[in-house]
């Protein structure tokens, strides 16, 4: 009954909405360009602000467009990803404001909160003059309507679980949503540019916003311009609300909850790197905090768009020895090839669509993954580099990836990871000294625990600066490495003393970087994920009691309070037995001096 | 506006109106003050002032507060009054009762949420406008930083054209460059620049550029980081030495376009 009168009411629904939208279309309501005036102004708003990303002429290539990704919106083609219309469609005001006021997370687009509301007004009505689809009413849809989410109940998304099997959302975002999917690695825009498949565990990082109310729209509208498709058609609303609730299950958070330093546990259990369960367990007591990582764009190599935009890591220490865990996600494990921190990258890096031909336009996405560094030999037309030789997707890679003709050929360059520490404290109550965060000084070095996951086996570097990197064997660091589902995790264990490095002692503060390399986007050398120092302390061993103290300050309180009370009793009673004496009584109790 | 969360304030000068209306007394007013103050220093600023500093700016008022309370016998029979009557008066058992569980428990909340502070990396002392060298060499040209100047500046007035040819390559420089950091708006809040500590210059800030000469702006360009003395912490600081990456007239530029674009000018020479 209840599934009749819904299917019904949704008839009706629908013819409402075909007759809203017969109404609205011929008087072309929603075809609204502004007035001169307004464009006119919007254009110089958009001069200031805008055109050195989306082109002076609106066409997406301004001056930074090399160097970002995803591309800047080309406005000449009229085709817009976050929208509130079906597919296919332009835009409304409402969503081109939205992206303006807030920008897309994790791109080079930000958010505009300084702009008046008319300032925005004007910078859409000229955005909307660089292509002739806004004059067509044809291009207009009438935005959907996103329902309030449903509760996230565990049947709504355990149904979500099966939409999403079914929908085959597992072939791009993965199996449990990190981005990972077999098709990941080939997906392209229209334009052919490479494009990142969301990390549907990391809500902060969606280019659409990481509400319920956002997912839903992006499902039931697509991302025009992408392979990501509009589901409206094809799953009921229902469905999609408890896709959506499926989806939001697979973090944990709208905020990446960036911290500074990592809590090292104490525990009293030997550390056997080999015995996964004891390790896991280990870890499992200890807490963990997420490092946000950025492009290396200081030295030669610059980086300007790294794959991993943050790692997460424990420690735990025992008398002897202190190991640290980093996880992070990575859309493929890039075993093959080689790397490691020294390995040189050329100082205009024209995987970054950079150099001396920057200028003229040709092919910058075209060669966006190729290298004509000159240590390598150039690769035309090859999207990932090098398509012989060491290469292990090549031949039977394409099983691998499911898709025989688009799978990518190997990685030229392995995943890796490096924690980085200085080689020696400042001594205590010295004024606070590091070594440069980018490898290190020559006065004051740091040691790295660099791990390439082509081998899993960690190896020791000093670095003395970017030009001065040599392998070092005073200490043994070992590691483990395992590769699931889209997520990287390496655990490394080294003895607390050393002889030529820092040494881990109790209630110590000790500096630490991490860097992360992904080998799919060619990062090697200083061509990578950074982070700025942060900080790994070790948790005293015994902790101290909190009750204790606690109870004392109340006890300290109360008896302070008890003496005053007695004090200005006594008083009173000795005056007014004073008083008595004198025979005189006063009005008034005299306040007492305290 | 301002740096301050307006709700808090005026919420506090609302009280504060309160009180002068009901005419209270001055041991109301007094522990207004010191808690005022508290909640002012706690919740009344958008950016959070340091918790030591607090500590001290409190510690001084309470300080001042016993001093004017006990400036004259009548002043402080006055202000305990309220407090031996709370004592002494048979009606306000109740109430004393409950303020001698109440200040206890107060205390020891207070060291509850001392002990359960999240543990912070520890802090540091960083000066932001560090001295600059009386010279530097980019180049291979040794640059006075007490005389040098924008030499593209005075375009402004005696060319235009070639003014805007010099800002439109600073542009170019800066959308290149510059602006994972420091910001498509140069408000220091590019794509970047949530992973770095320090965290980027804010250009838009009227603190930095109009403080500064241009030949201080063209030595932190230049010589980036590595060039800060100690106490710039230079290990922190992502700031390229640009002179590696970019020629001494595209230096100038960009130095010409960040101010051009806040509608700011250089400190003049000579000028304090």
């Amino acid at each position: 009954m209840a599934a009749h009168a819904r299917r019904r009411a949704r008839r009706i629904a629908t013819f409402a909405a075909a007759a809203v939208v017969l109404v609205a279309l011929p008087a072309s309501a929603q075809v609204d360009l502004g007035t001169e005036e307004q464009r006119a102004a919007g254009k110089v708003v958009y001069d200031k602000y805008c055109g050195q990303c989306h082109g002076d002429t609106g066409d997406g290539n301004g001056y930074a467009t090399p160097r970002v990704k995803p591309k800047p919106r080309d406005f000449t083609t009229g085709t817009y990803k976050f929208r509130t219309t079906p597919n296919g469609m332009l835009p409304t005001d409402d969503d081109l404001r939205r992206v303006i006021e807030i920008g897309a997370p994790y791109t080079s687009m930000p958010g505009w909160p300084n702009l008046t509301s008319a300032e925005i007004q004007n910078v859409i009505y000229y955005i909307k003059s660089f292509s002739p689809d806004f004059e067509n009413p044809d291009r207009y849809g009438e935005p959907i309507e996103i329902p309030r989410p449903l509760e996230s109940t565990e049947e709504s998304i355990a149904r979500g679980r099966v939409v999403y099997e079914e929908q085959g959302c597992a072939a791009c975002h993965g199996e449990v949503g990190r981005g990972d999917g077999p098709s990941a690695p080939t997906l392209v825009n229209d334009k052919g540019d490479p494009i990142k498949v969301a990390d549907l565990t990391q809500r902060w990082t969606y280019r659409g916003g990481p509400t319920k109310e956002d997912i839903y729209r992006t499902f039931s509208t697509g991302l025009n311009g992408t392979p990501m498709p509009s589901y409206a058609d094809s799953l009921e609303i229902e469905d999609r609300q408890h896709l959506v609730n499926y989806v939001y299950s697979l973090g944990n958070s709208d905020e990446p909850n960036y911290g500074t330093l990592i809590t090292a546990v104490y525990s009293e259990e030997p550390i056997d790197l080999q015995d996964g369960e004891t390790l896991d367990a280990l870890f499992e007591a200890a807490p963990t905090t997420r490092f946000p990582l950025v492009g290396q764009i200081t030295e030669p190599g610059r980086n300007f768009f790294p794959s991993v935009t943050s790692i997460e890591a424990q420690a735990v220490y025992n008398r002897d020895e202190i190991a640290f865990r980093v996880r992070w996600h990575d859309l493929r494990a890039d075993t093959s090839g080689r790397n490691s921190p020294s390995l040189e990258v050329p100082m205009w890096d024209e995987d970054n669509g950079i150099g001396d031909d920057a200028d003229d336009d040709g092919g910058d996405s075209d060669d966006f993954f190729g290298d004509f560094g000159g240590e390598e030999a150039p690769a035309e037309d090859d999207f990932f580099g090098d398509s012989g030789g060491d290469d292990f997707f090549g031949d039977g890679g394409d099983d691998f990836f499911g898709a025989a003709d688009a799978g990518p050929p190997g990685a030229e360059f392995s995943d890796a990871v490096a924690l980085q520490f200085p080689a020696s404290l400042a001594p205590e109550g010295t004024p606070e000294l590091k070594p440069y965060f980018l490898y290190g000084d020559s006065q004051n070095p740091v040691d790295l625990w660099f791990v390439n996951l082509t081998y899993g086996v960690a190896d020791t570097f000093r670095g003395r600066g970017s030009e001065s990197i040599e392998p070092t064997e005073a200490d043994i660091v070992e590691a483990v490495t395992s590769y699931d589902q889209g997520e990287w995790t390496v655990t490394y264990k080294r003895r607390r003393s050393s002889r030529a490095g820092v040494s881990f002692a109790e209630q110590q503060y000790t500096p630490l970087a991490f860097s992360v390399w992904d080998g799919f986007n060619r990062e090697r050398g200083n061509k990578r994920a950074l982070s700025s120092w942060f900080y790994v302390y070790t948790e005293p061993s015994v902790q101290p009691a909190t009750t204790f103290p606690i109870v004392r300050a109340a006890i300290i309180v109360l008896l302070l309070e008890l003496l005053v009370v007695f004090l200005v009793r006594r008083r009173a009673r000795q005056q007014a037995a004073g008083d008595e004496a004198a025979g005189t009584t006063l009005a008034t109790t005299e306040a007492p001096a305290v | 506006m301002l740096g301050l969360n307006l709700p808090v304030v005026i919420v506090l000068a609302a009280i504060g109106g309160v009180l002068a209306w009901r005419r209270a007394n001055t041991l109301t007013w007094l522990l207004y003050t010191w808690v005022a103050l508290w909640a002012f220093f706690k919740y009344g600023f958008a950016v959070p002032i340091p918790q030591s500093v607090a500590t001290i700016y409190l510690g001084i008022t309470g300080l001042a507060l016993v001093c004017f309370a006990s400036s004259s016998r009548e002043r402080l029979s006055e202000t305990v009054q309220p407090i031996v009557r709370l004592i002494l008066e048979p009606r306000y058992r109740l109430a004393l009762a409950g303020l001698l569980v109440a200040l206890p428990a107060l205390a020891a909340y207070n060291v509850y949420a001392d002990l359960n502070v999240p543990l912070e990396a520890p802090g540091f002392g960083r000066e932001v406008h560090p001295p600059p060298p009386t010279e530097m060499t980019v180049h291979d040209e040794t640059v006075d930083m007490a005389t040098a100047e924008n030499p593209y500046l005075h375009y402004k007035h005696d060319d235009p054209e070639l003014y805007g040819e010099h800002l439109e390559n600073g542009r170019r420089v800066y959308y290149e460059n510059c602006f994972w950091c420091h910001g498509d708006g140069m408000g220091g809040d590019g794509m970047f620049a949530h992973g770095l500590n320090p965290v980027p210059s804010n250009f838009n800030d009227v603190g930095t550029l109009p403080i500064l000469q241009s030949s201080f702006v063209h030595w932190r360009i230049a010589k980036g980081a590595p060039g800060l003395p100690g106490a710039g912490t230079p290990w922190d600081s992502m700031m390229p030495a640009w002179e590696k990456f970019l020629t001494t007239e595209e230096m100038w530029d960009v130095n010409l376009f960040i101010y051009d674009f806040n509608g700011y000018e250089p400190r003049a020479l000579g000028q304090h």
